[in-house]
């Protein structure tokens, strides 16, 4: 970035240069990337990755289960209840709300008390309200 | 014969002053970001949550105008980051441009994917959350009617939920950075080749994907901007208006979070391999999505550099769609400059306010 008083910096061309340089090497790197070798490469990477992974939570699984404290599929499990509870009980509201509803009495009402007018019109070209 | 002039020294005291006074700024800066001091505010907007279900939030933003237009702005985030990117930092957020411009804006934001989500699908996005959310805003405007906006892949579902709901209320369907055309996806799609992924290994053992390995694949997308931004903001240590931005961009881009796995399969299988939305052969649960019933009103802003979303996968979505009033606008710039920075204050946001102000009543 130039100097704020606008004197002619001698940075700006090692800036140009640097964001040239980056482009260049962006692209360079993309190319290399492009390829079908690169692909293989990324597959096994991930295939490497998820071995590993697989293999940790094989290994913590059984330390946990050893010192009997809950593992990671555990908590999955718990969470998944949960979420099955929450759902039941998020449906069952909204049964309750449509309920009420239809026999006309006041329930479901929004959490947001926020009413303002929804007159606005768009701008004419003058700058007035159509 | 040339005359030698006296260096003035009051002048090199100044220089050598200004100098100083930059460079314990530089420093003074710099250690803010070590030690995470002064973080920028971000996703800062007043709002309330309307609606809460596991990770989900329906958020509405508290309307900075006596008198809004009538039909509500809902905008669905991507599964793939933070949704603050809509609500950057005050002066830099679009949810204020437009709550400014008088739109009644909320946001359904689906929050950070926990293990137990790894089974979510596109199905479970936009035939469940989605038309729940929805009736939770027609309940809170008492308004009938919607426009959807949805940022990249929050575009998607936009375009899905249309595309699967035909009779749903959607008065406008505003897509920024949509990708539909997953030939275009450029390396995402070479790395995604079936030949050398094992999909179903890879979700089977992660569940959801991890927040890592999407960032490194976003980085490697452009390898050494990393390395060139910090260079950059070694030089800029002394702007704060630089090192604010910087900070937050730095935020955003490395929060990621995890993608949930069967969305993951289902986006890799249908989508990168079969490109099935460009094809219309996308089916969720079962059902067809079909584009061409698309008929509302469609905007839907690009940006000609993107490296996320390339020009090449979002073109074509305006000739998808079979609305009548339909346009798009392709700006300069990069994936986020259509929702932050001088292009989307200057450009993208007033095009968008202006598309939808009369649209809206």
């Amino acid at each position: 970035m130039p100097d704020s008083d606008g004197r002619s910096d001698v940075m700006q061309l090692w800036r140009d240069w640097l964001t040239a340089s980056e482009r260049q090497w962006n692209n360079f790197f993309n190319d290399a990337m492009g390829t079908d070798a690169f692909g293989r490469f990324m597959g096994g990477y991930l295939e490497a990755y998820s071995g590993i992974q697989r293999l940790l939570n094989q290994s913590m699984e059984r330390y946990l289960n050893t010192f009997n404290l809950p593992t990671h599929s555990d908590i999955v499990e718990l969470g998944e209840r949960l979420r099955a509870v929450e759902e039941r009980l998020a449906s069952l509201e909204s049964s309750f709300g449509n309920l009420a509803a239809a026999a006309g009495l006041p329930g479901g009402a929004p959490v947001t008390q926020i009413r303002p007018r929804r007159t606005r019109r768009p701008r004419t070209p003058t700058g007035d309200n159509a | 014969m040339a005359t030698l002039r006296t260096p003035d020294v009051n002048q090199m005291l100044q220089a050598a002053q200004a100098q100083v006074q930059r460079n314990l700024r530089r420093a003074q800066r710099g250690l803010d970001i070590l030690l995470a001091r002064q973080e920028p505010p971000v996703g800062a907007t007043p709002k309330d949550v309307i609606y809460s279900r596991g990770t989900l939030r329906l958020y509405r933003y508290r309307p900075m105008t006596d008198e809004v237009y009538r039909v509500p702005i809902v905008c669905v985030m991507s599964l793939v980051s933070k949704p603050w990117i809509l609500d950057l930092t005050p002066g830099q957020s679009l949810i204020e441009y437009l709550l400014r411009q008088g739109f009644d804006v909320f946001m359904v934001d689906w929050g950070v994917p926990r293990p137990e989500d790894k089974g979510l699908r596109l199905e479970d996005y936009v035939l469940d959350f989605m038309p729940r959310c929805l009736e939770e805003v027609q309940k809170a405007t008492g308004e009938p009617d919607y426009t959807l906006f949805g940022y990249c892949m929050g575009g998607l579902f936009g375009l899905m939920y249309k595309g699967l709901l035909h009779d749903a209320p959607v008065t406008n369907l505003v897509c920024a950075a949509t990708p539909v055309d997953m030939e275009g996806m450029g390396l995402f799609q070479r790395w995604a080749d079936p030949r050398f992924i094992d999909l179903d290994h890879l979700v089977d053992t992660v569940g959801n994907i991890p927040p890592d390995l999407m960032l490194r694949a976003f980085e490697m997308l452009r390898p050494v901007e990393r390395w060139v931004s910090y260079v950059r903001l070694l030089d800029n240590l002394w702007d704060p208006m630089f090192v604010y931005g910087y900070r937050i961009m730095y935020k955003w881009t490395n929060e990621q979070i995890p993608f949930p796995g069967e969305a993951y399969r289902q986006f890799i299988r249908e989508l990168m391999w079969q490109n099935k939305l460009m094809k219309g052969q996308m089916t969720v649960a079962g059902r067809r999505v079909d584009l061409s019933a698309v008929t509302c009103p469609v905007l839907h802003v690009m940006a000609e550099h993107d490296h996320i979303a390339p020009f090449a996968a979002t073109r074509p979505l305006i000739t998808l769609v079979g609305s009548e009033d339909k346009e798009d606008v392709v700006l300069k710039g990069g994936h986020v400059s259509l929702v932050a920075g001088k292009n989307a204050v200057g450009r993208a946001w007033p095009k968008m306010a202006e598309w939808l102000s009369v649209r809206s009543t």
